[in-house]
């Protein structure tokens, strides 16, 4: 990174929440702080709705996803347009005719004080410790590769948000997030034409597509049953709806964006522009991760992307085991670029070319277990390094600037919608009715605000030891799912199993909660199945308890 | 909560594209399913 890169990615990311912070000033009520006013219009709701899912990891990871798998991943999507319709049918009108400040406010109105501060107490708790990941997972990938301090590089992606998210409240979160989400639409948008401007001369958009599909790198949509599949299309409509229906429907997180500004219609609106276009964009950002691929075909890849970690692994003595590799890796590299270049990929040259890239696959496989020997194991997967070592190497300074911006936006803008939601249910689900009940509104705010902080310091605090968790990445999806399914069992029960009451639901809910983590410390399933369990845990649950020991409880 | 009533509306600011919201969503719906025909067709014609 040069000069222009660091001007280029300071102005950008301090000019949005300095333009959000005078959009947002003045004293406001509880209610505008939390909810936002009636300026929020449906397309910031709906572009709030997209950059509080699309965290650092979406931009970092899913190009490496597809360098790795190919295109395929997209079909864990497929469910999220059926999750939000639901949600637009189900969840927010009645939110919104109960004009609640948090989902868990209408378990209250549902059921009971204690189911309510039940749902928002796992909520807190998932979400704490998910705000912490989300900071550092960028700030180890960042700091790695532009030897920036990791501490400094997580108390600039997070003191900045905790300052204007506690500052301005939800309406600074969507003002902010609008500007964050269209500069990571511009800058995926120049990243993805430069590299299939670096594509060698004379391979056309098309071919390139060609070559990369011949490759198996374009396969969009795969209809098997096989269940040994790891991504399929109905996989991706089945689980993909349940776990977005747990997301876009009980997390307080994504609940405060849809309900910013107070209208039904643009609510709905928001989240059905989501429904339409966030399948394309993740396709999208798939397909710069194929054309990445394809880049490295013809430019020669490092045999591991994280180069500090690689380096480690040298210093560490094991130089000439690596050095071997690479050897070999670079010999595999041009073989495989001298056929694609004479003939490309056809039906003669397909199998040896399937063959050099599965060798090629097998050497990286074989450093990582080189760098894991020699205890220099990195704390992410090298796939998240593919697209910024492919942006810090291959693409134009200013542009380079631009880049990194949007890994700190897009961190931004997750982690201020994630802060805002955690202040606000503690205030308004604990603060307020446990421990001030009748104060002024104005009290409230400050309340707020300072919960806010509070939230922003322990993300800061999770994120400064999450160096001692193995895998990153997987931890926020296992966090998410671990919690979720009990969650959504709660909203479950309350919508549609009008029988059961609050002693029912609260107690099923910490059963099923307890079964989750006694399978989760026991078994070694796919933790996407945590959901399932725990919603459907939650529903035969508190029918039963409903039906035996709360059965006096049970409506004429 | 007494008596939810899941189709009402929260404040009657309602107003669909389409005439309903039954038919905004079947349009979300037909909108994604067109988007699907356009993935598997990519995904035939270049792997």
């Amino acid at each position: 990174m040069n000069r222009l890169d660091y001007v280029v990615l300071v102005a950008t990311i301090l000019a949005i929440p300095l333009y959000g912070l005078w959009r947002t000033r003045g004293r406001e009520t509880l209610g505008h702080y939390i909810k936002g006013d009636e300026s929020i219009r449906w397309a910031t709701i709906g572009l709030s709705v997209l950059a509080t899912q699309a965290g650092p990891i979406t931009f970092l990871s899913m190009p490496g996803q597809a360098y790795e798998s190919g295109i395929g991943f997209v079909q864990n999507y497929f469910g999220q347009p059926f999750a939000l319709i639901t949600v637009c049918a189900v969840f927010v009108p009645i939110f919104q005719r109960l004009k609640v400040y948090t989902a868990y406010e209408y378990l209250g109105q549902r059921f009971d004080q204690k189911t309510r501060l039940l749902g928002a107490f796992l909520f807190l708790i998932q979400r704490g410790l998910a705000a912490g990941i989300t900071i550092y997972a960028p700030a180890i990938i960042l700091s790695a590769l532009l030897g920036w301090r990791l501490n400094l590089t997580i108390w600039l992606a997070g003191g900045l948000v905790v300052a204007y998210t506690a500052f301005g409240g939800t309406k600074i979160v969507s003002i902010t997030q609008r500007y964050q989400i269209l500069i990571i639409f511009v800058g995926m948008a120049l990243a993805f034409i430069i590299a299939v401007h670096r594509l060698p001369a004379g391979l056309s958009f098309g071919r390139a597509l060609t070559v990369a599909g011949g490759m198996g790198k374009l396969q969009a949509v795969d209809f098997s049953l096989d269940p040994d599949r790891r991504y399929t299309f109905w996989s991706g409509i089945f689980g993909g709806f349940f776990l977005a229906l747990s997301y876009f429907g009980a997390d307080q997180s994504q609940v405060q964006r849809y309900l910013a500004g107070g209208s039904l219609t643009a609510s709905r609106f928001g989240l059905l522009f989501n429904a339409v276009v966030k399948v394309p964009m993740q396709f999208l950002i798939l397909l710069l991760g194929a054309m990445v691929f394809l880049f490295y075909q013809f430019e020669k890849p490092p045999i591991y992307f994280n180069r500090p970690a690689y380096d480690r692994a040298i210093a560490l003595g094991h130089g000439a085991e690596l050095n071997e590799l690479q050897a070999e890796f670079d010999d595999v590299f041009a073989r495989k670029r001298d056929l694609l270049s004479s003939s490309g990929v056809n039906s003669a040259s397909r199998q040896e070319i399937l063959q050099l890239d599965a060798k090629a696959r097998e050497l990286r496989d074989r450093a990582k277990a080189v760098l894991e020997r020699a205890g220099a194991s990195p704390k992410s997967k090298d796939s998240d390094y593919v697209f910024i070592t492919f942006v810090l190497q291959h693409l134009p300074h200013g542009v380079v600037g631009l880049l990194i911006a949007v890994i700190l936006c897009a961190t931004m803008s997750a982690t201020a919608a994630t802060l805002n939601a955690l202040g606000s249910t503690s205030a308004v689900d604990f603060y307020r009715p446990l421990i001030r009940p009748n104060a002024p509104d104005h009290h409230y705010v400050v309340a707020t605000e300072l919960l806010t902080i509070a939230w922003g310091l322990v993300a800061i605090g999770v994120a400064s030891y999450a160096s001692l968790v193995e895998n990153l990445i997987e931890t926020g999806n296992i966090l998410g799912s671990i919690f979720y399914g009990s969650i959504l069992g709660l909203f479950l029960v309350a919508f549609f199993l009008r029988s059961v009451r609050g002693s029912a639901v609260f107690f099923a809910a910490l059963l099923a909660q307890c079964l989750v983590l006694i399978l989760f410390w026991t078994l070694s399933i796919s933790y996407l199945w945590y959901n399932l369990i725990g919603c459907a845990a939650v529903l035969v649950f508190s029918l039963a308890l409903q039906r035996t020991i709360f059965a006096k409880s049970s409506p004429a | 909560m007494k008596g939810t009533d899941l189709q009402s509306e929260a404040n009657g600011d309602s107003a669909p594209l389409f005439g309903s919201w039954a038919k905004d969503y079947c349009v979300a719906l037909g909108i994604f399913a067109f988007e699907i025909v356009l993935f598997y067709a990519f995904t035939v014609l270049f792997s």
